[in-house]
Parts: structure tokens; C-alpha cells; sequence
């Protein structure tokens, strides 16, 4: 696989913020399919505008 | 905030024969990343009958300059993207970024041969590799980055432990 010679190396800063990361979260994701993710994103985000727009229509 | 319509503005380009890799957030969900995003962001192939292909596939959903003032005289077509390289574009399908070239990636042509291939609504596309959207992630050098840098790392770690069987070697599935 072409995308094995890319050598990712260590850095610190990004080991600090992985710390942080949700690994549950990631392993959920991954066993989903590429399709079935993407497809779970657009619904969270479509989710997260109309919730949104429901709290600006409240405020107002 | 607009949300794209990735997968109609795919099956878009992809119907109007447009050669291009996917890359950005949409390329990270596809990895396994848990955030969220709202644009669509490619790299096209630069050669002439890419670049006319592009034109006319997009005109339809009105390309137009993301946040400059209205009724300016700007066209997509042909010409103007052979004279510039990226474009942040809104449309009647949402945000677009057209990259020529990218920070960490270079062109198409070096880019295509660390993609993978996705599928949405049974159209395939090309989708740069996970490592390789690392290091273009990396390249950016954007603080709002660290973080999508740091859980796509974390992504490789979980899809390379996955992969490995409980002696180490390689699940024949991947």
C-alpha cells in the first residue's frame, strides 16, 4: 500500500492534544463503513444547524 | 453556517467526468473522525479537459466567491481557473473549495497515488489516504488544526492495532 511510506513522526505538541482525544468515540467510528460514516456526519451536522436555529429563533 | 451537500455535490462532479481527490474534513470523517464538518474541499486535476469538465459541471450550482460582496463580475469558467489555482467558492449546493495544489500535497498528479477509493450513494471517488491528509494537516500548521491532527494520529493508532492479529500479524480483511 502506497500510503505505508509516508512516515508519520512523533511530535510533541500533538502527543499532548491525542491525550485528550475520545478513543471510544474513534473505535465506534472505525467500525462503521467509510459510507455509513459520512453518512452519520451529515446527519450530526444537520442536527447541530437546526438545533441552532432554534435556539436564534428562541433568543429573538 | 451552511451545511454542504457532499454527497449530491460529489455525485455531481463525478457525473461530469470532473477528476479530483477529496480531502479536508469530509476526507478525515471518512478515516473515522468524529468531527463534524460543513464544506467540501477538493483537489482537481489541472490539465485543460479537467479544467473545462469543472466549469461546466459546477455551473449549475452558481459557483461564486465565498463572503465577497454581491454582483461582482466573477464567472468560473474555464479561463478564470486556469488563471488562478484556489478558489473558496459558495453554491446553491454550499461551500466548495477548488485546490489546484495543497500545502503538504502538491497537485493531483501527486496526490492520486495516495488516495483510496469511497463510495457515497454507489458513486466511487478518490479520497486522499489517512496519512497522507496527516501530513497535509500537519503542513497547514493551523492552531485549529492540532486537534483534528491529533485524532486522526489516534485513528492510524486504532486502525493499525486493529489490524495487527493478537500475534501481530495482519487481519487478512485489510
Amino acid at each position: 500500500m502506497a500510503d505505508e511510506r509516508i512516515v508519520i513522526e512523533p511530535d510533541p505538541v500533538i502527543e499532548v492534544f491525542k491525550k485528550d482525544i475520545d478513543r471510544t468515540l474513534l473505535r465506534e467510528n472505525l467500525k462503521l463503513t467509510p459510507e455509513e460514516r459520512l453518512r452519520k456526519m451529515y446527519a450530526a451536522a444537520r442536527g447541530a444547524l437546526m438545533l441552532r436555529a432554534a435556539l436564534q429563533k428562541n433568543r429573538s | 453556517m451552511t451545511l454542504t451537500d457532499f454527497p449530491a455535490a460529489i455525485k455531481l462532479l463525478s457525473a461530469g467526468g470532473v477528476e479530483f481527490i477529496v480531502v479536508g474534513g469530509i476526507a478525515a470523517t471518512s478515516h473515522g473522525s468524529a468531527h463534524i464538518t460543513y464544506d467540501l474541499d477538493i483537489v482537481y486535476r489541472r490539465t485543460p479537459d479537467n479544467v473545462d469538465r469543472l466549469a461546466t459541471t459546477l455551473a449549475p450550482i452558481h459557483p461564486y466567491l465565498r463572503g465577497a460582496p454581491e454582483g461582482l463580475p466573477f464567472r468560473l469558467d474555464a479561463g478564470t481557473i486556469t488563471r488562478g489555482l484556489n478558489f473558496t467558492l459558495q453554491t446553491s449546493l454550499g461551500d466548495l473549495d477548488l485546490l489546484g495544489e495543497v500545502t503538504g500535497g502538491g497537485t493531483y498528479e501527486h496526490l492520486a497515488p495516495e488516495t483510496v477509493t469511497g463510495t457515497i450513494d454507489g458513486v466511487d471517488f478518490l479520497c486522499v489516504s489517512l496519512r497522507r491528509l496527516i501530513v497535509l494537516k500537519r503542513a497547514a500548521g493551523r492552531p485549529r488544526d492540532l486537534n483534528m491532527v491529533a485524532e486522526l494520529e489516534a485513528l492510524l493508532e486504532e486502525q493499525e492495532r486493529t489490524e495487527k492479529g493478537p500475534d501481530g500479524d495482519r487481519d487478512a480483511s485489510h
